[in-house]
């Protein structure tokens, strides 16, 4: 550790770390409870919008010949007949217990997405990690020399990637790495565990997810160090003699955390979206291709069941970039 | 949530021309395309000119699509909605942030409020946002995808506005308005909206590179525009089962869509400095 | 008969493909592979048959009786329990678990007699108690009435251990019809909680199901003819692309109902069969005709029919994968009026037609249409354009499904409808076109129509009854609400080691159970 990077850390005092320690718990439950809140309303805005679809999910599970009578009798099944208050306060004073509710077509919820939310959690993760790694070594790379080469290439490609949708990329991909070519498989076939038959089915939807997102955070990630690179310690480090990739790694990296994370969260939300398009085009098995059928369906329970898993890991994820952010900033304030 | 650096607020005069000469450039492209693509289509969009997936030749350059019809026609025409829709989205959603976001620098409650709602809508991926609310109005075909579009893209704008405007109300010639009794709006309108010009520009820019990703994905999803009508999203959507038979009618719109999005991106970045275009991005 | 709006989208039921007018469709225009084996080959026994099916994971359901939106669902189930009579070959109707069933004279009566040796997969033998209990379970359901249509919870009952006697409201001579989809035999009082689990009496025994896939193994207990396969995987599919995909890249051996882009996409791989089911779906265009409708005027609606070309229809919405039809519903019926002149396209006469009637040529019309089903959007916008060439304004205008069924579908003027169900000709006069039915897609009253649907449901002398059912068509194909330009065929994917694979239209395709690997 230089002294420089030393006298950024506040030094804690041993009085008062009791106290600390309880505001800092305190501080976090905040921010747990706020992040809870949040997701609550969400779920009250979808319930509602589920609600201004044009006919029900009694409709949209019913047959041709069906009466109107037949109609109201499933509607009943259904439990559509009562207000829509009712409904949401059943479902959340149900949701501690891990009941979701059942789907138009009589399953329960929870059954539905036991296994597509791990696979898509496996997929969203996997392009996260991706983008993670690839982000950071491509802007670390690209800032490594400022205005060079290797930065205008990183600076545009970085950017055609971001602006390129999901199925533009995703289609490519199946046209030359599957159906022109032969190497990889066209579709997921999913196996007796609910997982999908081979590892090697993964590849092309999470480089598809990936791609785009690896655009974005390549550019947040070379802005934020060259917010870095004029800090007044990394002039310092400079002045010190230090070589360039030592003060990239060690004095402009850490200072960029804060700005990284958050951009990395705003894209989990982009993942979920860009699943529900990669995984309907490559028969992958998770939430993604739940939900397109469920809005088609106009399912309630299913939507709000998919809404509200989606929603509470990326509040996770947000919650984590808060808790970065708080500790980054509470070390430097 | 944001602690977005303060935007640059000024500009090297050296950048001017060239940000003049982009603009117009952005400006022009998307008249030239909707009219030129039209004109230039060698045949009518909705008569078949070949079979269906019929490869390049007889008369159609790059094949027939899943009718049989003639796929550059229908690539050269597919444009225009999908450039005019993003323009107008990217229109509203600025102009709406900039002056919600000048008001809620000046009035907390305002600015509380826009922070809840960015906070709720972060939690809604937003094409499934766009997915419930297009459904929820199923006639409104692309203006519910538009209406969608800006409804769940402002709250992140008014953020980005607002945080460049922060550093403006506390300014000296803001405060010596206010101390002056001047009203809100005339403070919002005349002090600090002329001093966000920066922002404002790489945040229409921005603005419309999403849009443009936000409307194919939902043309793709069949939200928005619908058969028959010619469209790039919804080209690469119903023109995919027949990928091996003809490759260019998925191939042609896809690159188009994805051109598009690049030089308006190309366009964007160099309309402002990097700073400013780092700021918007980041909040 | 149970047809559902989702479930039975692309399944027909059907007949053979004989006698049609069907000069290009029929058989199979697979590679030539086939060449050499079939009939002669000796059947193998053994091996696992990968199986691509349609499915919304949105969508599974698990209740035999419950409305089963993916196809990937009803296959499994097909396998896995048995119906009382299934789609047939020779005739439309087939014994399966019900071995034989007879009427009363008075067509209201019918008795069916359990398959000898039918036991559970757990080794219980099927009882006429099973029967009548899974029946009355399924008359209970929501859509019951429509599925077992006339007959009353009470008027299911056992005479004795093998036999069931089902008592209809009216006389019925087509009610073994109406058991081939649904009537799926489960163990009396199996629970709701229990029906994933449920033991049935088919083919196949469910192995796993998870998230729509599922495995099944060779039930060697089954009371019908030897099977072949010891596994059948089943694995869904969200779209036809991804599976046609899937089969091409060898990771399925049959992608069941794949359609016609896939089937072209394959016809240059020596690997891989296609197989052409006729009959299977159609997709009319319906104008309403009641008195506000501009299409009130029969001469109006003549003049459409005159105006569509179907050859090029056939060509381009279904990439040739299909039939030339004549605007008569019930092409798969074998009493199907053959003998009544093909309409072709006749715009000068449509013209006429369409000034004496005084057609108002300067408005646009509005073609309604979804995307349920691949292709019935296509015919649409293929029709507007070529109503163009006849001064004709029609634009298109697509809905969302739950839209369209909410409010298109039976009061429209004008839109597109499609059936899966094509094997009788008095089924659609009595689902869709006589004054009352429930479906009247058309509003359509005619009181030479109606009289000569009570002739064919009320007369006990076949001569009359035949000649009555000829006067019906040539009224329907005259004057009725639809325009019925072509049929769609069935298309499936298969590699080609698969053998035997099933021939009939719709739901014919689920029957796996002679299916061989060579």
């Amino acid at each position: 550790m230089t002294p420089t990077a030393a006298t950024r850390r506040a030094p804690a005092p041993a009085a008062g770390t009791a106290h600390r320690i309880t505001a800092t718990a305190l501080r976090i439950a905040g921010v747990v409870a706020r992040r809870a809140l949040l997701l609550v309303v969400l779920l009250a805005v979808v319930f509602a919008a589920v609600e201004l679809l044009p006919g029900d999910a009694a409709d949209a599970a019913s047959e041709r010949g069906e009466s109107a009578a037949d109609l109201a009798a499933r509607r009943h099944l259904l439990g559509l007949d009562r207000p829509l208050w009712e409904r949401f306060a059943d479902w959340m004073t149900a949701l501690p217990a891990g009941d979701l509710g059942t789907s138009a077509q009589g399953q329960k919820v929870t059954d539905l997405l036991a296994d597509p939310l791990p696979n898509t959690l496996v997929l969203a993760a996997s392009a996260f990690v991706i983008t993670v790694v690839s982000s950071l070594l491509l802007g670390c790379w690209a800032a490594s020399k400022p205005g060079g080469r290797g930065d205008r290439i990183v600076s545009h490609l970085s950017t055609a990637a971001f602006a390129v949708p999901e199925f533009v990329v995703s289609v490519s991909l199946l046209l030359v790495l599957s159906l022109w070519t032969g190497w990889l498989p066209a579709a997921t076939v999913t196996g007796g565990d609910g997982r999908p038959a081979t590892w090697t089915m993964l590849i092309m939807p999470v480089l598809a997810l990936a791609v785009p997102q690896t655009g974005w955070n390549t550019r947040v990630v070379r802005g934020a160090l060259a917010d870095q690179a004029s800090a007044p310690h990394v002039e310092a480090a400079h002045l010190d003699g230090l070589p360039p990739h030592v003060v990239l790694l060690r004095h402009q990296l850490p200072g960029a955390v804060p700005a990284v994370a958050t951009g990395l969260a705003t894209s989990t939300g982009l993942l979920f979206g860009g699943a529900v398009v990669v995984e309907t085009l490559f028969n992958y098995p998770g939430v993604g291709s739940v939900l397109a059928g469920a809005v088609a369906a106009r399912d309630t329970p299913l939507i709000a069941g998919v809404v509200m898993s989606a929603g509470a890991v990326i509040s996770a994820v947000l919650l984590a970039a808060d808790l970065v952010r708080h500790a980054t900033l509470g070390a430097r304030a | 949530m944001t602690a977005a650096p303060p935007a640059a607020t000024y500009r090297p005069a050296r950048g001017a021309r060239r940000r003049t000469v982009t603009l117009v450039a952005v400006a022009a492209l998307p008249p030239l395309l909707s009219l030129a693509g039209p004109l230039i289509a060698p045949h009518r969009l909705g008569t078949p000119v070949t079979s269906p997936f019929a490869t390049p030749g007889d008369g159609a350059v790059l094949g027939g699509d899943l009718l049989g019809r003639d796929v550059l026609s229908r690539v050269l025409h597919g444009g225009t909605p999908l450039i005019l829709g993003a323009l107008l989205v990217a229109t509203v959603t600025t102009a709406a942030a900039t002056l919600t976001g000048s008001l809620a620098v000046l009035r907390p409650r305002v600015g509380r409020a826009v922070e809840r709602a960015a906070d709720v809508a972060i939690l809604l991926p937003p094409l499934l946002g766009i997915m419930l609310i297009a459904l929820a109005w199923p006639g409104g075909g692309r203006w519910a995808v538009i209406a969608a579009a800006v409804v769940l893209g402002t709250p992140y704008a008014v953020r980005v506005v607002a945080a460049s405007a922060a550093p403006l109300a506390t300014a000296g010639w803001v405060e010596a308005a206010l101390g002056r009794g001047e009203s809100t709006a005339y403070i919002a309108l005349r002090e600090i909206l002329p001093n966000l010009r920066a922002t404002v520009l790489t945040l229409f820019g921005l603005r419309f590179v999403e849009a443009v990703y936000v409307i194919s994905m939902a043309g793709f999803l069949q939200i928005g525009p619908q058969p028959p009508a010619s469209d790039w999203s919804l080209m690469v959507r119903e023109n995919a089962p027949g990928v091996l038979l003809n490759p260019w009618a998925v191939i042609a719109p896809g690159l188009a869509i994805a051109l598009l999005a690049v030089t308006v991106n190309l366009v964007t970045l160099s309309l402002a400095p990097d700073t400013t275009a780092k700021a918007v991005h980041r909040a | 008969m149970g047809v559902t709006r989702r479930q039975l989208l692309r399944a027909g039921t059907g007949v053979s493909a004989a006698g049609l007018l069907a000069a290009c469709g029929g058989g199979s225009d697979g590679s030539g592979a086939t060449a050499g084996s079939g009939g002669a080959d000796r059947p193998r026994t053994g091996g696992t048959l990968r199986v691509g099916a349609l499915g919304h994971g949105s969508a599974i359901t698990r209740d035999p009786h419950g409305t089963q939106a993916n196809e990937s669902d009803y296959l499994i189930l097909a396998l896995v329990f048995d119906t009382l009579t299934v789609p047939g070959a020779a005739k439309n109707t087939a014994p399966r678990l019900a071995a034989s069933w007879e009427s009363s004279q008075d067509l209201r009566t019918w008795t069916f007699r359990i398959a000898e040796g039918a036991v559970f997969h757990d080794g219980t033998p099927v009882t006429a108690e099973d029967v009548v209990w899974s029946l009355q379970r399924l008359r209970r359901t929501p859509s019951g009435a429509a599925r077992l249509p006339g007959i009353q919870v009470g008027n299911i009952s056992a005479r004795d251990d093998g036999t069931v006697v089902v008592v209809s409201d009216y006389a019925n001579a087509d009610f073994p019809l109406m058991t081939r989809f649904s009537s799926f035999v489960l163990k009396k009082g199996t629970s709701d909680a229990d029906i994933a689990r449920a033991p049935g009496t088919g083919p196949f025994t469910l192995d796993w199901f998870r998230g729509g896939n599922a495995r099944l193994v060779r039930n060697d207990r089954w009371y019908g003819p030897a099977v072949h396969l010891d596994a059948i995987e089943v694995t869904m599919f969200e779209t036809p692309q991804a599976m046609a995909n899937a089969l091409l890249a060898g990771q399925i051996d049959l992608a069941s109902n794949a359609g016609a882009v896939a089937a072209r996409t394959a016809r240059s791989r020596a690997d891989v069969q296609v197989l052409r089911r006729p009959d299977d779906m159609a997709m009319p265009i319906v104008m309403r005709t009641a008195a506000d409708s501009p299409f009130a005027d029969r001469r109006v609606r003549e003049a459409i029919r005159l105006v569509v070309d179907r050859e090029a229809m056939v060509k381009q919405v279904l990439s040739g994968y299909g039939t030339v039809a004549n605007d008569i519903l019930g092409t798969g019926d074998p009493r199907y009026a053959k003998d009544i002149p093909q309409r072709g396209r006749d715009l000068v006469r449509a013209r006429k037609l369409l000034r004496d009637a005084g057609f108002d040529l300067s408005r646009t019309y509005e073609l309604v249409t979804t995307e349920d089903i691949s292709g019935l959007a296509e015919s649409a916008t293929l029709f507007a354009d070529q109503a163009r060439e006849a001064g004709i304004k029609v634009e298109v205008v697509k809905q969302e499904s739950g839209a369209f069924w909410d409010r298109t579908w039976k009061s429209g003027d004008f839109y597109t409808s499609y059936w899966g169900t094509n094997d009788s000709v008095v089924f659609f006069a009595s689902k869709t076109m006589v004054s009352e039915a429930g479906q009247n897609e058309a509003a359509w009253h005619d009181t030479g129509f109606d009289a000569a649907y009570r002739e064919v449901i009320g007369s006990d002398d076949p001569k009359r009854r035949a000649a009555a059912l000829t006067a019906l068509q040539r009224i329907e194909h005259d004057r009725s609400g639809y325009l019925l330009w072509g049929m769609a065929d069935g298309i499936d994917l298969a590699a080609s080691k698969v053998r035997n694979l099933p021939k009939l239209p719709g739901y014919g395709r689920v029957q796996l159970e002679g299916v061989w690997l060579r």
